[in-house]
């Protein structure tokens, strides 16, 4: 048995095709030159024995850095007893400057799963196609859904497998499977944690100020796709690199729906205001 | 590593600090009190380092004092505000004091007000606010539920939220908070 | 972030017939975290002259208040109101005078000559003075206001073509900011007096 990898857990090794490109069991081309032996595809490392700290200084040492990241952001999912909101702004900011208003950081991975995009636009969603691609095998090979601790525990793995090289990615695996509604924040640190309530992003910290404090497990569907929407709200309002469009979905039992995309800044905005105004307004009257 | 906080609510202001010490790992005192009372309309809410905290609002709080020897009068909180401000803005370019601060006071003419101020000197009058770690957390919290007009019931509620939502997320223990209300009456401590 | 950009902040005037439309947001905050949504960047110095200051809020407090007090001891002593080229020379020296530890902000004085011809000026932190007849700018988003306000202006517009203009290049320019924004006011400034306006922008 070919156990060499086991010496080199970073990437170094795999399979090699010669001559077309690498495809894996489906068919499906990999876009890269190797495989790893657990199926995952391996990218090429800069030469040398140490990539993960050439590649830090490279990137990130200098102030005019060559590789920008998409940092700013703001994403949030919980469960309760409904099944898990997801809701998430969809800006795109380098430093000040604002890329895009119209990102979709919620990325469809099945009709089952969805996974949030926070840090590395092109990071979360290569590997969480990737990860879409590995759960359709799982499929396949087993007659049976892929739980989400196990997609997570996936993408988790190759996510260690590039630690230290500047993959930057703080997402959210979400999905119903045979244990119930299910929720796993996987970041490129390897982390992985599995939780009832996480947000991330530089607004995140916004979005837990309201969303801790409006959330109980037994709220109703509106109410929880409402304080979704709302922590997603405020947190655009005071975190600068939040912004643009509220994207809120919502798992069930046999899927997830894609609830609502309203503007932050102009319509929500003047609607609550509107809101409160109102409730002012009756509550001086009565 | 000072969570302070302030908000106005219908003819007062109230303030709230956590009652920590700590210096680099350890726990120095659980029991101190960060909010000055200027005199006896106005409260003074200190975050920063300690010793230019201490150097500085005691600095602050003799100058009101000796303005109402010479002139009889008291100033009003706008007047506090700006002088505070002008005497950071002089000290940032020499001798800076890193001190971040939240005047709350009752003014006769004005009524209630804070005035966020920090160790630039910047200088800002708003309906409530927070200085440090805590504002990256709370300041949601207040957005959301904070409304005009409260009446101390409300606003007590509501400064229980953001407190909450301090022990809950961040990552230094603060287990306890002083409250302390200034209205027309004078200053009155709420316990935590 | 340099320390032009903590506060964040920008202020835009544009010159029409007889007119001067000035324009800056609303936002102050500590790099990304916005604090209030009704900070003042916009100065009436007298009824034809308005002074709009970007950068560090601290500094741009610190100098407004220098040039009160000096326009008002100038208006005591000559018993005039200062003129907007005397006025851009005086902030120019002022900003000079801390050429080796200078104050955080870029003006842009706006304001109207005896005889109501159009004045604008823009300067950079240590006081080199840019005068224009068609617009200036300052700020954090000082390259897209470039772009839309060349986009948009046209010349010779009365007030109320002045103030829609004024307003998209605005607006257009801090949709593109993440620093900026959060309400926008604007003040036009006609021979008869000044008007101001805010103008419901996005507040995220």
């Amino acid at each position: 048995m070919e156990l060499g990898f086991l010496d080199r857990p970073h990437g170094a090794g795999g399979v090699r095709v010669t001559g077309a490109a690498l495809v894996d069991e489906l068919g499906y081309s990999l876009g890269c030159d190797r495989m790893h032996p657990t199926g995952a595809p391996v990218l090429t490392a800069p030469p040398g024995d140490a990539p993960a700290s050439f590649l830090t200084e490279a990137f990130r040492g200098q102030d005019d850095h060559a590789l920008k990241f998409l940092h700013g952001t703001t994403t949030l999912a919980f469960v309760f007893q409904g099944g898990v909101v997801v809701a998430v702004d969809s800006r795109a900011s380098m430093g000040q400057y604002i890329g895009s208003g119209s990102v979709r950081k919620i990325i469809e991975i099945n009709p089952y799963l969805l996974g949030t995009m926070a840090g590395g636009a092109a990071d979360c969603s290569f590997w969480e196609r990737d990860l879409g691609r590995r759960c359709r095998l799982y499929e396949l090979r087993n007659k049976e859904r892929i739980s989400v601790a196990a997609a997570s525990k996936l993408l988790a793995n190759t996510v260690y497998g590039y630690k230290g090289m500047g993959l930057s990615m703080g997402t959210m695996i979400t999905g119903w499977d045979k244990t119930g509604p299910n929720l796993f924040y996987v970041d490129n640190d390897g982390t992985r944690l599995k939780g009832h309530k996480f947000s991330v992003g530089s607004g995140s910290t916004y979005a837990y100020g309201v969303l801790d404090q409006g959330y109980h497990w037994d709220l109703t569907v509106e109410d929880a796709l409402e304080l979704g929407r709302r922590s997603i709200f405020h947190a655009t309002h005071r975190d600068a690199a939040s912004g643009g469009f509220i994207n809120v979905y919502h798992v069930k039992e046999d899927g997830w729906v894609n609830i609502s995309h309203e503007d932050s800044g102009m319509t929500k905005y003047y609607e609550y205001k509107a809101q409160s105004a109102a409730v002012d307004s009756t509550a001086m009257e009565s | 590593m000072d969570s302070i906080i302030a908000l106005t609510g219908d003819g007062f202001v109230m303030c709230a600090a956590d009652m920590t010490n700590a210096r680099s790992i350890v726990v120095m005192k659980e029991d101190m009190d960060k909010i000055m009372e200027l005199d006896r309309h106005r409260l003074l809410c200190m975050a920063g380092e300690p010793g230019d905290v201490a150097q500085f609002t005691e600095y602050v709080q003799k100058n009101v004092h000796l303005y109402q020897l010479r002139t009889g009068v008291s100033q009003s909180t706008r007047a506090i505000a700006n002088f505070t401000r002008n005497e950071l803005a002089k000290s940032l370019r020499k001798n800076p004091y890193s001190v971040n601060l939240l005047l709350g006071g009752y003014d006769q003419h004005d009524g209630p007000e804070v005035f966020y101020l920090d160790y630039l000197g910047t200088l800002h009058k708003m309906p409530f606010s927070a200085q440090g770690y805590c504002a990256y957390f709370i300041l949601a919290t207040l957005d959301r539920y904070y409304k005009p007009n409260m009446s101390e019931q409300e606003a007590l509620e509501v400064m229980r939220k953001a407190i909450d939502e301090v022990r809950i997320r961040f990552l230094i223990k603060q287990p306890d908070f002083l409250i302390k209300v200034v209205d027309k009456n004078g200053i009155r401590t709420v316990s935590k | 972030m340099s320390i032009l950009e903590y506060n964040g902040g920008c202020v835009v005037a544009m010159a029409g017939k007889e007119c001067v439309a000035i324009a800056a947001d609303r936002r102050l905050g500590i790099q990304l975290q916005t604090l209030a949504c009704d900070a003042n960047r916009v100065f009436r110095m007298h009824d034809k002259l308005f002074l709009g200051l970007t950068g560090l809020m601290t500094d741009i407090t610190s100098l407004h208040n220098s040039f009160d007090f000096k326009l008002n001891m100038y208006s005591m002593r000559e018993g005039r109101l200062m003129s907007p080229q005397t006025f851009s020379s005086l902030v120019a020296s002022t900003l000079y005078e801390k050429r080796f530890g200078p104050y955080f902000s870029e003006p842009v004085i706006a304001g109207l000559n005896k005889d109501n011809t159009p004045f604008l000026c823009a300067m950079d932190l240590l006081g080199a003075a840019a005068y224009a007849d068609d617009f200036v700018v300052s700020g954090t988003c000082a390259e897209s206001l470039f772009g839309t306000c060349e986009t948009f202006y046209r010349p010779d517009l009365g007030p109320d073509d002045l103030f829609e203009t004024i307003s998209q290049a605005m607006l257009s320019a801090l949709d593109r900011d993440c620093i900026s924004g959060w309400g926008v006011t604007v003040h036009i400034i006609t021979p008869e007096g000044v008007t101001a306006k805010s103008l419901k922008a996005r507040m995220d």
